[in-house]
């Protein structure tokens, strides 16, 4: 998907992790981000990843990438077994969303999750005024051939963290590329931001 | 290219003392190298062969005729390039390409050893295969190589030499024989010692050899080298130059042809004391029960950059198998990478033409070695 992949993107990730950490990327593509991070900030970066082309693209840049499902190989991981895990655009995806972070902050001591968030104002005019599901350069996808199984919203989002009790560390604005301490939901986000992204932890 | 080699290993006062309690020595192992070894000994890849493989991996087999079992995977400017690296590949002991094995002579005695030969583990192989290594000069392997039987000798390295071993890829492997794996080549065995002409494995002595009972065994594991979408695509329910059933105990359908084929051009390469041999070290091979019931402990020591590769259609050495490998090395946070690759080849697809298979591990090994 296009709605991640700038510099600009890498660098809020990048600027949430402290040097040296140990991360996995769930759902890591082709590794640009395991890429970016490792000469940057020197990580001991691994990657998941369920399609086989881009599994060779992350083995041919020398990173370590598992064949897998975040819905099912998560499990194979112990306790903080990293740092940090990376969920980029890929929760919408999964088949069990709840139980993929919950996975998430049970293998890492901290998450950096990002999504495309459906309360964003373009996306709620366009059902209301289109009466069809939103379908835009970013979610390109036709209804009945999308691979995103679970769209959320970023209350959506906030909620599901708080009944699993995760806590929210920081979002992100994605926009202007800003860190800020999480303290609590904000309408003007969900209504004006086209992706969330959060950093969580078990609470 | 390449010479196969033969060489003299251990010694009757230095033996290398087996698993079973019995020692042998002196040893041969016969290899072959591709390549050439750089200055810093750096450059090595041990290639490991499986149960029938031998040490011509990448180039012609001096019976068949045929190009080396990896010949594709293996070579100038391929995959694992030998313009680049020192290949290495022994015959494993036990084995009857020219190492030490139940068909060559028993020094004490002066006769073949047929089933005096002690009964060997893949931890021995691995143990004459150090030896080898050790002779070559080199302190650390770049790179241990090996799928099926290989697979097991490149988990053994790891776990028994874990300091000599920078990367290493076990491909459509297991960490033991589960009952199914042990009742197929029970089977085998079987076929080789129910044949009359087995003479209690002293067949050479009577200048007769169990051709029968070896190439049923090769049917029967054939079969299992398969899978049931690839027999069926090759094969189906063809008739084999006829047009319709004969009423008779002949090769009507194709399939049965093809593995009387099979079984038939074994026997000309393979020593049927062998196969009960390696096959017996195949089934004991349990890296869990050795290590105190933890493949954690079995691997605890490792450092090394791991590539595992499944198949998607191999029932024999199947994905979830391999998928215990790899678990122990995640809970290690060992650096280690895991491919499925989806093809209908079944088990044979580690040693056919699967580009997808040879990219990945030229990626793996490419990647790897700026690593050194």
């Amino acid at each position: 998907m296009s709605l991640f992949n700038t510099d600009k993107d890498f660098n809020v990730i990048s600027n949430m992790i402290p040097s040296g950490a140990n991360i996995i990327d769930v759902g890591c593509g082709d590794g640009s981000l395991l890429d970016y991070l490792a000469k940057k900030k020197n990580i001991n970066g691994r990657g998941l990843e369920i399609d086989q082309d881009k599994i060779r693209e992350c083995l041919a840049k020398g990173i370590a990438v598992m064949q897998g499902d975040a819905d099912i190989d998560l499990i194979d991981y112990p306790n903080k077994s990293f740092d940090y895990s990376i969920l980029t655009y890929t929760l919408q995806a999964t088949k069990k969303p709840k139980e993929v972070l919950e996975e998430l902050v049970r293998i890492s001591d901290k998450a950096i999750v990002s999504f495309p968030n459906f309360g964003y104002w373009k996306i709620r005019l366009n059902l209301l005024l289109n009466g069809t599901m939103p379908v835009s350069d970013d979610l390109s996808y036709s209804w009945y051939e999308t691979p995103n199984l679970h769209f959320c919203t970023i209350f959506d989002f906030i909620n599901l963290c708080e009944e699993s009790n995760i806590k929210i560390e920081k979002k992100c604005n994605l926009k202007n590329h800003s860190i800020q301490k999480y303290a609590k939901k904000n309408w003007f986000d969900n209504f004006l931001l086209e992706s969330g992204m959060f950093l969580i932890s078990k609470k | 290219m390449s010479k196969n080699t033969i060489v003299e290993l251990a010694s009757s006062k230095n033996p290398l003392v087996l698993d079973c309690g019995k020692s042998i020595g002196p040893i041969k192992t016969a290899y072959t190298t591709y390549g050439k070894l750089n200055d810093s000994k750096s450059n090595a890849i041990l290639i490991c062969h499986a149960l029938t493989g031998d040490q011509y991996v990448a180039s012609e087999h001096p019976i068949t005729k045929k190009d080396g079992w990896w010949s594709l995977l293996i070579g100038p400017g391929k995959s694992i390039d030998t313009d680049k690296y020192f290949i290495i590949c022994p015959n494993v002991i036990g084995g009857c390409m020219g190492s030490t094995g139940p068909n060559e002579k028993n020094p004490k005695t002066g006769r073949e050893y047929g089933l005096d030969f002690p009964v060997i583990t893949i931890a021995d192989m691995v143990k004459a295969q150090k030896l080898l290594i050790d002779s070559l000069g080199i302190k650390k392997l770049f790179s241990v190589i090996g799928g099926s039987m290989g697979g097991m000798l490149v988990l053994e390295w790891l776990s028994k030499f874990p300091s000599l071993v920078f990367s290493a890829i076990p491909i459509a492997t297991t960490t033991s024989h589960s009952a199914q794996n042990i009742a197929l080549n029970e089977l085998a065995r079987q076929a080789i010692m129910a044949d009359p002409e087995w003479k209690s494995g002293n067949y050479n002595e009577h200048n007769t050899k169990p051709t029968k009972g070896l190439s049923v065994a090769r049917m029967a594991a054939h079969i299992s080298y398969l899978s049931e979408q690839s027999l069926h695509e090759k094969f189906g329910r063809n008739l084999q130059d006829k047009t319709k059933i004969e009423f008779s105990f002949d090769a009507d359908f194709q399939v049965e042809s093809y593995l009387r084929h099979q079984g038939f051009k074994f026997v000309d390469r393979f020593d049927a004391n062998s196969y009960l041999y390696i096959t017996r070290a195949m089934d004991y091979f349990d890296l869990k029960t050795d290590n105190n019931g933890s493949l954690l402990e079995a691997f605890k020591d490792t450092k090394a950059h791991i590539l595992c590769a499944s198949f998607t259609s191999d029932w024999l050495y199947p994905t979830s198998e391999n998928k215990v490998i790899t678990k122990t090395f995640n809970a290690l946070g060992l650096n280690v990478s895991f491919v499925e690759i989806d093809t209908d080849n079944g088990h044979d697809s580690f040693l056919l033409n699967e580009p997808e298979f040879f990219h990945t591990v030229e990626g793996f090994l490419d990647a790897t070695y700026k690593k050194l």
